[in-house]
């Protein structure tokens, strides 16, 4: 009786399959077929567009920020946001390259302490949420403050002697005549995990519903005090993965990086579909609006367009998608 | 007792007051007359129709059938801004207050009062607060904020706004409701002067007490029906009752033939802060206790501190063993389940699908190494589907959707799909179908014979006799009264909640708790 259930169930007709119900089911079609769209567009204004290597550079270009957005995507989901991401992850690369370069500590104790100082900001806001009750926006606006500031108290200089076993995660090595950085593919890595645990355990299960109703989740039984610090702490934890990437990709431990991190990973997890409202959304969209970012970025330069026309076209694509997202939402 | 003002000329007359929502005819041929310095009480249990009445009346709803006279001429009350214009206000139990501008600021909200045609005339506004205020004998400052005042206070720069505005007909829907004891004395009050000053009031209230306090005439109405008029000096309290709820029975229950098993939960002296005191009884394998009462008597209060979602001191039993109610988590893992009265605020995850719906409190049952068993979990929510007839395409489908009646299914789905011994549901039926309402009663009939406890809050008399084996009747946080399935009756019950003590004990003795 329960596999007759099973087999059933999925191969049940779809009623009024109509494309905003399409859209509502498998959120990702919109976020995708932009992307579609986007390669299809740039495909006919330059030569070549689709290729391999465009992949790479697109992937190379991203995966920081693509990085920090799955981060940012937990603390969406739970309702949240995180403006701090990008200075926890500049924190932690100076860190781990200044204690190695500066300090003369071997290599794996600076990048332990490195990710400690993730854990800790990870620890503070999701204290401030949880026990205090404080905004997310408040709390992550106040410690984005306090990490930019701690950064240039460390180090105003880049630095520049990087352990060699960061510079590993900028190597590259070739599918067929396409070379891929390491970094990339952890970051897809990252990804895939996000995923299969928002999707497959009861963990993920527990983001998604205190990001829908808080209340309700506690009332079904959910310790959402819990959830939510455990979703600050490893996402500060992903920051420290970004801060790998960032050294391993720059080869040097900069202190002028991430400041619009925050901004650009936020971007990216809307365009992917995923609600500010929490409780609906998805990291794969945001993998998939992390890459509309970077095609629109790499096309518009190819195209000859300057970084300031293409940061203007990206806030205006994510109006129009967040726009689209609100009418089709208000519209059922 | 009664009061003596002398009832002036007519001020408001309603005949033959008709409204319908789709699929619900919510008021038919309702009557009412008001004249000037006149209290006029508006009795009815939850849903008889008060409610419609005065947003009738204030211009929130429009009514489909009957007239409505003011002063002897026919009006037509199309919106808020008309029964402003005619001089009706009206004060809910929802304070309609701005809480974080002063006092004076919220009397005059809409329209203070300007200097040279550009200022605002701050003096002025002062000024007339503190006179509005003091015809009440408020001692409030005018310059206090709202969020720091009490609920009375509250009240009372709600009367004093409507007063500023050109008021004749002040409707005060249960003002009592959200006032403690010590309060109530000074509102009866503030209604005695404003009725000396010819102002014509129509006041609800489920507390028979006040009604004999300050009423001249009761209207009574019942399942959106006109039942009578009654001078408050002609009329004793058990024929107020008899009005109020007298109705046949239909014959929707099931026939419960309980079998009783061992006590599956023991609550001794459950407290909260100013909510609940002393609470405590027992609840049996097999059994339906019904918690009756008014609205704020604290029947919910309690089951939250059972359930673990809210602080309390008691001492707790399930099936023998000593509970603590720490959280909902514990209290689910002892097999105990609250269906929430607010279903969309506090039961459904309105983002998600049916089975995450379903199974998000018990995944802990359906997981191998910590992921979840896909196939396991599809089988069980598809058997819920099925066993509840719950109506959807699929379970992917998105709960926002769905009808009260299967977002309802899908709560109870959530509690049975894992191992629920102590099933609490208040107000189960609310805003459901009548259709669903049978099939939920079956469905609590079908359960107690699986041996699971069932405890129900309801509003809803004739759902309380007709499900409960047992009728606990609460009263300003404690339990004032227990009837049996056998002795219990619509009146019996009513007496006890609304405190017609005399009476309750005389009809329906309470077998020793």
């Amino acid at each position: 009786m329960a596999t007759t259930a099973v087999a059933t169930h999925p191969a049940a007709p779809r009623r009024n399959l109509g494309i905003a119900r399409l859209l509502r089911d498998v959120p990702i079609l919109g976020p995708l077929a932009a992307l579609i769209l986007a390669c299809i567009f740039f495909s006919t204004q330059t030569e070549n567009f689709i290729s391999g290597a465009h992949l790479s550079f697109v992937l190379q270009q991203m995966v920081v920020v693509g990085t920090l957005a799955i981060g940012q995507s937990l603390i969406i989901l739970t309702g949240g946001i995180d403006l701090s991401n990008g200075m926890v992850m500049a924190l932690s690369s100076v860190l781990m390259t200044g204690l190695f370069a500066n300090s003369g500590m071997p290599p794996s104790l600076a990048i332990l302490l490195a990710f400690a100082a993730c854990i800790a900001f990870g620890v503070v806001n999701g204290w401030l949420v949880t026990a205090i009750g404080l905004p997310p926006f408040i709390v992550t606006l106040g410690t984005y403050s306090i990490g930019y500031a701690l950064v240039r108290i460390y180090t105003t200089a880049t630095i520049t002697r990087v352990p060699d076993s960061l510079l590993f995660f900028g190597e590259r090595f070739n599918i067929g005549t396409t070379g891929i950085t390491v970094g990339s593919v952890l970051m897809l890595v990252l990804y895939a995990i996000a995923w299969f645990v928002l999707r497959s355990t009861p963990a993920g299960r527990a983001v998604y519903a205190v990001g829908d109703n808080p209340e309700a989740a506690r009332l079904a039984g959910i310790n959402t005090r819990r959830v939510l610090m455990a979703v600050y702490v490893l996402a500060a934890l992903i920051y420290g993965v970004g801060a790998v990437l960032q050294v391993g990709r720059m080869g040097v431990g900069d202190p002028q990086a991430g400041t619009d991190a925050n901004l650009q990973s936020i971007t990216a997890v809307v365009l992917g579909g995923t609600s500010l409202l929490g409780g609906r959304g998805n990291v794969l969209g945001t993998l998939v609006g992390t890459l509309i970012v970077g095609v629109f970025r790499m096309g518009l330069q190819l195209m000859g367009l300057s970084t300031n026309a293409q940061v203007l076209i990206t806030g205006v694509l994510l109006i129009l998608t967040a726009s689209l997202d609100f009418v089709a939402q208000r519209a059922k | 007792m009664t009061p003596t003002a002398t009832p002036g000329k007519v001020l408001l007359e309603m005949k033959g007051i008709g409204k319908s929502f789709p699929g619900v005819k919510a008021l038919e041929g309702v009557s009412l007359t008001l004249r000037e310095g006149q209290v006029h009480a508006l009795l009815g249990e939850n849903g008889a129709g008060k409610s419609t009445l005065i947003k009738i009346l204030s211009g929130a709803y429009t009514r489909d059938a009957g007239e409505i006279f003011f002063d002897g001429k026919g009006v037509d009350i199309r919106g808020p801004e008309d029964a402003q214009a005619l001089g009706i206000s009206t004060i809910y139990q929802e304070f309609n207050l701005a809480r974080d501008l002063t006092v004076a600021e919220n009397i005059f909200i809409g329209h203070l009062p300007r200097k040279n045609g550009l200022t605002v005339d701050w003096q002025a506004v002062r000024t007339r607060s503190r006179a509005l205020l003091d015809r009440l004998g408020a001692k409030i400052s005018v310059d206090a904020l709202v969020s720091r005042l009490s609920v009375a206070e509250q009240q009372l720069v709600e009367i004093a706004k409507s007063l500023n505005r050109k008021t004749r007909v002040l409707i005060m829907d249960e003002p009592s409701a959200v006032l403690g004891e010590s309060d109530l004395e000074r509102l009866f009050q503030v209604v005695r002067s404003l009725q000396a000053e010819g102002i014509g009031i129509i006041y609800i209230s489920h507390r028979l007490r006040e009604i004999y306090e300050l009423a001249d005439e009761v209207t009574i109405l019942k399942d959106g029906r006109y039942v009578a008029t009654k001078r408050v000096a002609e009329v004793n309290m058990d024929e107020l009752v008899r009005l109020m709820v007298g109705r046949a029975l239909t014959d929707v229950y099931p026939k419960r033939q309980p079998k009783l098993g061992e006590v599956l939960l023991e609550v001794k002296g459950l407290s909260r802060r100013h909510l609940v005191h002393d609470v405590s009884f027992q609840l049996r394998a097999g059994e339906i206790v019904g918690f009756s009462g008014i609205t704020g008597s604290g029947r919910t209060e309690v089951m939250r501190a059972i359930f673990g979602a809210d602080e309390h001191t008691a001492e707790m039993r399930v099936a023998g063993q000593p509970y603590k109610a720490r959280s909902p988590t514990a209290a689910i893992r002892r097999g105990i389940a609250l269906v929430t009265e607010d279903r969309k605020g506090q039961g459904l995850l309105l983002k998600q699908d049916v089975t995450m719906n379903t199974t998000i409190s018990g995944l802990r049952y359906l997981t191998r190494g910590g992921l979840i068993r896909r196939a396991k979990e599809d089988a069980l929510v598809a058997k819920m589907i099925k066993d509840l007839r719950i109506k959807t395409p699929n379970a992917k489908f998105h709960v926002v959707n769905m009808s009260g009646g299967n977002q309802q299914k899908v709560i109870l789905a959530r509690w049975l799909s894992m191992n629920t011994k102590v099933l609490i549901m208040d107000e189960p039926t609310r805003g459901i179908d009548v259709g669903s309402k049978s099939e939920i009663y079956q469905l609590m009939d079908d359960l107690t014979k699986q041996g699971v406890g069932i405890i129900m809050i309801s509003s809803e008399l004739p759902e309380v006799l007709g499900m409960s084996d047992r009728i606990l009747v609460m009263r300003e946080g404690t339990i004032v009264g227990e009837l049996t399935r056998d002795a219990a009756t619509e009146e019996g019950v009513m007496n006890y909640a609304v405190g017609n003590l005399a009476k309750a004990t005389a009809t329906a003795p309470a077998p020793a708790s």
